[in-house]
């Protein structure tokens, strides 16, 4: 298809601007600085870019073009309604650095959203400055770290995560200067006691873990796991990557954890936008409040000389932390993404284990329609389950190697026959404990018939020719992409020369 | 059973939802609302709280959540008006609030199509067949960036100048240190914003990395000769214009002065290089900036998008998502995430980055309006605001008591002012006047209280100036308190 840079027309912007204010608008900048050429940027007008980014989109898979179940990622719909909040000038055209009187409202949005966040996962204080689900695991690894400084606890240099543990939280931990223990999972995909009791020492930071696990199942022993990284002087860290299973059912400070990130993007339907704006809120225990970024959306009653604000009988402010780590994001965050998840936790308010128990139910459905015998049976003998468990949480694994070694076909072949038949292709070999690893969830804004439809599909795919599937796509944008020739020609730009 | 795939709707049509089940108006994101009992009878199950079984009893909730009720969508935007309301925005005055965000004029175009669902609504484009899309409209991204910043490659974006300004940091560190005569060390400008520090700093202070200020002059600029003590350390980092808005001439000659063998960051205003000579043309190695004029407004701080661009020396160490142009089993031109064995989800605590959500949409905004800009467009756009600075400058400075901070520095959006009050009074003062009359500089360096930063952009008009000035001009002659 055409690039924007096969537009070359007059030149002159593809959007009209006034004049500059004064005839000599470059009187102030001195020659020896000016730009010598200008950027190869395309020529084009309004018309031609319309089509042109039309044109992409219709290229683009999104959740409003069909299912998505992308295990871990929580695809769920994206209310309109937040699209249209987030247009209004009253965030849109607001500058972090305005004085406190001047933003009342949205200072309101985020003291209720850091309430809400802290009740929902049983913390005593939330940040809303991280961007982003990693940059959350970083901020309050960060937090732990100069939490243990403050105790003559700085001799502490190890983080435990398990081998299931999505790859941001080692990644997250090593930015903050620890070593990573890797702990092996037991045979059913849980958390290893004995493992654990083994790797926590006088050197033990924190053990960071999501629960339910990324295979879906619930740690059952979790309290215990908690308590052993305790009793060894370390801080527990829940990876909130899959918040979307438990909301309302159970909290991470009921299970032990001193901190927390939440995905506003996964579990709050902020949109993922082909990779992100993301926005990750750490919420912690009180002992490691002093220590969460700066500024904190706060308040106290409103007296008689105050400005009306948002009349509800209280004046907000920021307000710095004690020992404050200082900044991890130049601003507020992602305010926009805040006022998103604040639009839709107002649908739910406290009806918000509404949301996980329709997600849990469509995860052990689909699961159940897949993996169910059915009369022709034959399916059967090319998965096993990932994890087994009674029911799963949010999500489910299967593990497909018995189809790789019937026939060679891998679960890359199987996820993108799935391209062909209109469904974005589940989460692939991930977690890696799980060999040939397909990872399904469906989040609860998926229909029974969706779910019914998908499984037929799916299990019509593993009774294909091998041929057919190793091929695949066939009927996509375009066929399957050499990903090797493209990390060895590394055509990262047009080719303008 | 049959199953009627083809039309779902008029399947729900002919079984309509019991009214009894709907405990609120949130329920209308929930299709099997009603139904989970169907659902749950063909797996064996007889209610919802089998499904949560598996939750130990002394970790599970017994208690609904203490929240407020479920509203309406009616209801939510009737509040979002009126709490959004409350808040004075940029638009409803004459504003001179800059400081590393633009109030910046968005093309209509823009917010329309980068809402489309297929765009909205896609992950990471880890599936390259049904993501062509998005992926070329980052590549076209990759190709604008580099262009502007004169680097040959460049990122799908961080998640802000700062995380940028850190990350290219540690990134420099990676390529540099083995060989360097300083190890470790990367000399970084006393002039950038203290916000911007504070995430440098916690970015680099658990991975070792030594910080030394390089100190500037009395004229606000770089000591070139302090400057020379950064040679042989892993890298140095400045800002042009720097955080007083000065057009720092001598930062085009630092490449000569710390060799070759110590990494030249420098941190961008994009659309200052609409005018400004491309920082990869005078020696720089990693550019880094604010993407924000290009795409969206200031959003309250987010989200908004980090620049990064480099040359070819430090791609394998690079953070974030890349682009490649490649080809599909057809032959055809195809495009694909590449270069991900340096990323987290296969490199774990290996890494160079743990950034996985980036902003991508965002820099899909700022892709659009570039794009409308064109190369004329951009000097155009960077034109009116050099245009509406200077002219901001040469009215405020007819005002008694008011003086630049740096006399004859030159300037491109930004300028500082010594007032005889207190900036912090003249703000709020201003603010009454409905002004709002720039940055109080000494909330980022406590000393300088009688210092105001004013900011212009493309839309700064003259009308705007006069009622700056004369506001300035009434709150001074208030006197100090």
């Amino acid at each position: 298809m055409t690039t924007l840079f096969d537009f070359n027309g007059a030149p002159s912007s593809g959007w009209s601007q006034p004049a500059p204010i004064r005839e000599d608008p470059l009187s102030g900048i001195p020659v020896s600085a000016r730009r010598a050429s200008l950027p190869r940027w395309p020529r084009a007008s309004e018309p031609e870019l319309v089509r042109h980014y039309t044109l992409l989109s219709q290229r683009n898979f999104g959740i409003d073009t069909g299912f998505y179940p992308l295990g871990s990622c929580t695809m769920k719909h994206n209310p309109r309604l937040n699209e249209r909040i987030v247009q209004m000038p009253g965030i849109d055209r607001i500058h972090p650095l305005q004085p406190d009187h001047q933003v009342q409202g949205l200072l309101s949005i985020y003291y209720e959203m850091q309430e809400m966040l802290a009740i929902c996962a049983g913390m005593d204080a939330v940040t809303l400055q991280p961007v982003a689900g990693a940059q959350g695991e970083f901020t309050a690894i960060r937090c732990i770290q100069e939490y243990h400084r403050s105790n003559d606890q700085a001799h502490r240099n190890k983080v435990i995560v398990p081998d299931s543990a999505h790859g941001t939280n080692p990644a997250s931990a090593s930015m903050c200067g620890y070593d990573i223990i890797e702990i092996p999972s037991g045979q059913d995909g849980r958390i290893d006691l004995e493992a654990l009791k083994s790797a926590v020492g006088d050197d033990t930071a924190a053990m960071m873990i999501t629960n339910p696990s990324t295979l879906g199942v619930f740690e059952k022993d979790i309290a215990e796991a908690a308590s052993i990284v305790h009793e060894a002087g370390g801080q527990m860290y829940y990876d909130g990557a899959n918040f979307n299973a438990i909301l309302g059912k159970t909290d991470p400070g009921r299970m032990g954890f001193d901190a927390v990130h939440y995905n506003l993007h996964k579990t709050f339907s902020q949109p993922h936008g082909g990779g992100g704006p993301g926005s990750g809120p750490i919420g912690v225990k009180s002992h490691l409040s002093e220590f969460l970024p700066s500024p904190l959306a706060a308040r106290r009653e409103r007296d008689e000389n105050d400005p009306l604000g948002v009349d509800d009988g209280y004046w907000y402010f920021w307000e710095e932390p004690g020992s404050t780590i200082g900044k991890v994001q130049q601003w507020n965050g992602n305010a926009g993404a805040v006022v998103r998840a604040w639009a839709f936790y107002r649908r739910y308010g406290h009806e918000l284990e509404r949301m996980s128990e329709h997600a849990v139910l469509n995860a052990n459905y689909l699961r159940h329609k897949i993996t169910k015998p059915t009369p022709s049976g034959n399916h059967t003998g090319a998965f096993t389950e990932g994890a087994p468990a009674s029911v799963v949480k949010h999500e489910f694994t299967l593990n497909m190697t018995p189809l790789k070694e019937q026939s060679g076909v891998t679960a890359k072949d199987v996820a993108k026959r799935l391209l062909d038949y209109g469904y974005m292709a589940p989460t692939l070999y991930f977690p890696q404990i799980v060999p040939e690893c397909l990872m399904f969830e469906p989040t609860e804004t998926e229909s029974k018939e969706v779910l019914d439809k998908f499984a037929i599909d799916f299990l019509e795919i593993l009774s294909e020719d091998a041929d057919t599937l190793k091929t695949a796509p066939h009927t996509t944008f375009v066929k399957r992409v050499d990903e090797v020739l493209a990390a060895r020609q590394l055509i990262l730009k047009y080719p303008f020369e | 059973m049959s199953v009627s795939v083809h039309c779902p709707l008029m399947r729900r049509l002919q079984a309509p939802r019991p009214t009894d089940i709907i405990a609120g108006d949130s329920m209308d994101q929930l299709p099997n609302l009603g139904r989970e009992l169907e659902m749950l009878s063909e797996m064996g199950l007889k209610s919802m709280d089998e499904l949560f079984e598996d939750i130990p009893e002394d970790v599970r909730r017994a208690d609904p959540l203490p929240l407020r009720d479920p509203q309406s969508e009616e209801g939510i935007l009737a509040d979002a008006h009126r709490l959004l309301g409350a808040n004075i925005h940029l638009d409803s005055r004459p504003s001179f609030l800059s400081a590393g965000l633009a109030r910046n004029f968005v093309p209509s175009m823009v917010p329309m199509l980068a809402t489309r669902g297929e765009f909205l609504t896609s992950y990471t484009p880890y599936q390259p067949e049904v993501s062509q899309g998005m992926l070329q409209a980052m590549w076209e991204f990759q190709t604008m960036i580099s262009e502007l910043v004169g680097l040959p490659v460049a990122n799908v974006s961080m998640y802000d100048a700062s995380t940028a300004a850190a990350e290219a940091i540690t990134c420099a560190v990676r390529v540099r240190s083995k060989r360097a005569e300083q190890p470790n060390t990367v000399y970084v400008s006393e002039k950038v914003p203290p916000h911007r520090i504070s995430v440098i700093r916690n970015y680099t202070q658990g991975v070792g990395i030594k910080l030394v200020e390089m100190p500037h002059t009395s004229s606000g600029l770089l000591d070139l000769e302090v400057a020379s003590k950064a040679k042989g350390s892993c890298a140095v980092y400045v800002e042009q214009p720097n955080a007083f808005g000065i057009i720092d001439e001598g930062l085009m000659r630092l490449r000569g002065i710390i060799g070759d063998s110590t990494s030249l960051i420098v941190g961008v205003d994009a659309v200052s290089l609409g005018v400004l000579e491309a920082p990869g043309n005078w020696g720089a190695d990693i550019v880094v900036g604010e993407g924000q004029p290009f795409g969206i407004g200031p959003t309250g701080g987010g989200p908004i998008y980090g620049i990064f661009a480099c040359t070819k020396d430090y791609l394998r160490l690079m953070p974030g998502r890349i682009v490649g142009q490649s080809k599909d089993s057809d032959g055809e031109i195809a495009y694909t995430l590449t270069l991900s064995t340096r990323e987290q989800h296969i490199r774990r605590h290996r890494a160079t980055s743990n950034i996985c959500s980036n902003e991508t949409l965002i820099a899909l905004m700022g892709a659009m309006h570039m794009a409308l800009l064109g190369p004329e467009g951009l000097e155009r756009l960077a034109m009116r605001t050099a245009a509406a600075a200077q002219e901001t400058m040469e009215t405020v400075l007819g005002i008694d008591g008011v003086e630049l901070l740096f006399p004859s520095t030159p300037i491109f959006r930004e300028f500082a002012i010594r007032l005889p009050i207190s900036s912090e009074a003249a703000l709020e003062r201003m603010d009454r006047h409905g002004v709002t009359g720039g940055f109080d500089l000494s909330r980022w360096w406590g000393p300088m209280k009688n210092v105001l930063l004013i900011g212009c952009d493309e839309r700064t008009s003259m009308d705007d100036i006069r009622k700056l000035s004369e506001s300035l001009e009434k709150a001074i002659k208030e006197g100090s308190h």
